[in-house]
């Protein structure tokens, strides 16, 4: 054919190359069990639950859950196509999907680009991609002490000439009435 | 509003918006909101980790609804009045303060006097409100986060995916629209940035009675 070139023949007859001895396989490496802290549950996105989930192991979401979910100290995440509705309790959770409820994680809430979240938040700390399709509330857990009311700010304390000192633009102003 | 010659080193009037700036107004704000206890704030976007971060970690509980990426996705959506402010079904006088950073220069007038008139009903009667507007359509028209970091100084982040009209207002333009507040504090960059602190009217012993 026309573009493929096609290796000479040689008169060299043509010999079966010896066939190698089989040799046995090394032994894979000894892989201990996973532990349950490792284990990881993915429901798939064709599959749909109704109720309550309990469980000692990480959870993905792809499919559809409506209920609780809690998971004592393991992750929860709402993958792309993920859909859930229901109060999730877990160490950490992402969200990458839909979820609509109140959110308890003892440490992190991921929300990417790509999550619709519509709820309420509650964990040690938070982060929120640009772009996510975000309505909700957000209580971050704070020492005793700082529990009631506004809280002083939470970084170096600002002086009240801080904001001054710097080239600021709004050293011209005028009370508008 | 006398505008301020003053502007961060290196800074441009043809810039769009300034490199970074400590807002006083934000100062305000913040300051207004800790004279409370248990307060609770609204920022309608968009959805920014630093300022929830920020508000977060200042107050027991810090709402957000990104009101831009809703108003992004509503062209699709069947138009109907009161299409934007439907997503702030918060009940009435719930929050201590709002922070509307330019949405405002997003909405068309009938838009951006609902929002006003939605944030009157959610703001508690002591509420404040903190507004930014440009006066000008920035060149290149790309629609920045206001990003809050140390010390009130704010930062911008662009936001490539959203893409919004732009309905920059003059002073009088935009004054219409905020009738139903009365102004705190007010302060207008060279570049037409301006800074709003707003508050609900007091009563009068007149409207009292009509109450």
């Amino acid at each position: 054919m026309l573009g493929k070139s096609k290796k000479p023949e040689s008169d060299k007859p043509y010999t079966v190359p010896q066939k190698e001895e089989a040799k046995p396989a090394p032994p894979p490496p000894p892989r201990s069990a996973p532990t349950a802290s490792e284990v990881k549950t993915t429901i798939g996105e064709n599959i749909s639950i109704e109720g309550q989930i309990k469980g000692e192991e990480h959870l993905v979401i792809e499919g559809a859950l409506k209920g609780n979910v809690e998971l004592e100290k393991h992750n929860f995440t709402v993958g792309l196509k993920g859909r859930v509705d229901g109060e999730i309790r877990a160490q950490n959770i992402s969200i990458s999907g839909q979820l609509m409820g109140t959110i308890k994680a003892l440490g992190k809430v991921e929300v990417t680009k790509d999550a619709d979240f519509l709820g309420d938040i509650k964990a040690k700390s938070i982060s929120v991609e640009d772009g996510a399709y975000f309505k909700g509330s957000i209580e971050l857990d704070r020492e005793p002490h700082r529990k009631s009311g506004f809280a002083a700010a939470p970084h170096r304390p600002s002086s009240p000439d801080a904001a001054m000192a710097q080239p600021s633009p709004a050293t011209d102003t005028r009370k508008e009435s | 509003m006398a505008p301020s010659p003053a502007q961060p080193r290196g800074y441009s009037d043809n810039q769009p918006f300034p490199a970074g700036y400590s807002s006083t107004i934000l100062k305000l704000f913040v300051e207004s909101l800790a004279r409370g206890n248990d307060v609770q704030a609204l920022d309608a976007g968009p959805v920014c980790q630093e300022n929830i971060n920020f508000f977060a970690q200042r107050m027991r509980r810090h709402y957000a609804c990104d009101m831009f990426i809703r108003l992004q996705r509503l062209p699709g959506e069947q138009p109907r009045p009161g299409n934007l402010v439907r997503h702030l079904d918060y009940p009435a006088r719930s929050f201590d303060g709002i922070e509307l950073w330019d949405l405002i220069d997003h909405l068309d007038d009938d838009q951006a006097r609902q929002l006003m008139a939605r944030c009157s009903e959610m703001l508690k009667t002591t509420g404040v409100l903190m507004l930014i507007a440009l006066e000008k359509k920035p060149e290149p028209a790309r629609i920045n986060t206001f990003v809050v970091g140390r010390d009130y100084r704010v930062g911008f982040r662009l936001q490539p995916h959203l893409e919004l009209a732009w309905h920059c207002r003059h002073n009088r333009a935009l004054m219409s629209l905020l009738a139903e507040f009365e102004i705190v504090r007010s302060f207008r960059y060279v570049n037409g940035l301006r800074e709003f602190l707003l508050k609900k009217p007091t009563l009068t012993r007149a409207r009292i009675g009509d109450w």
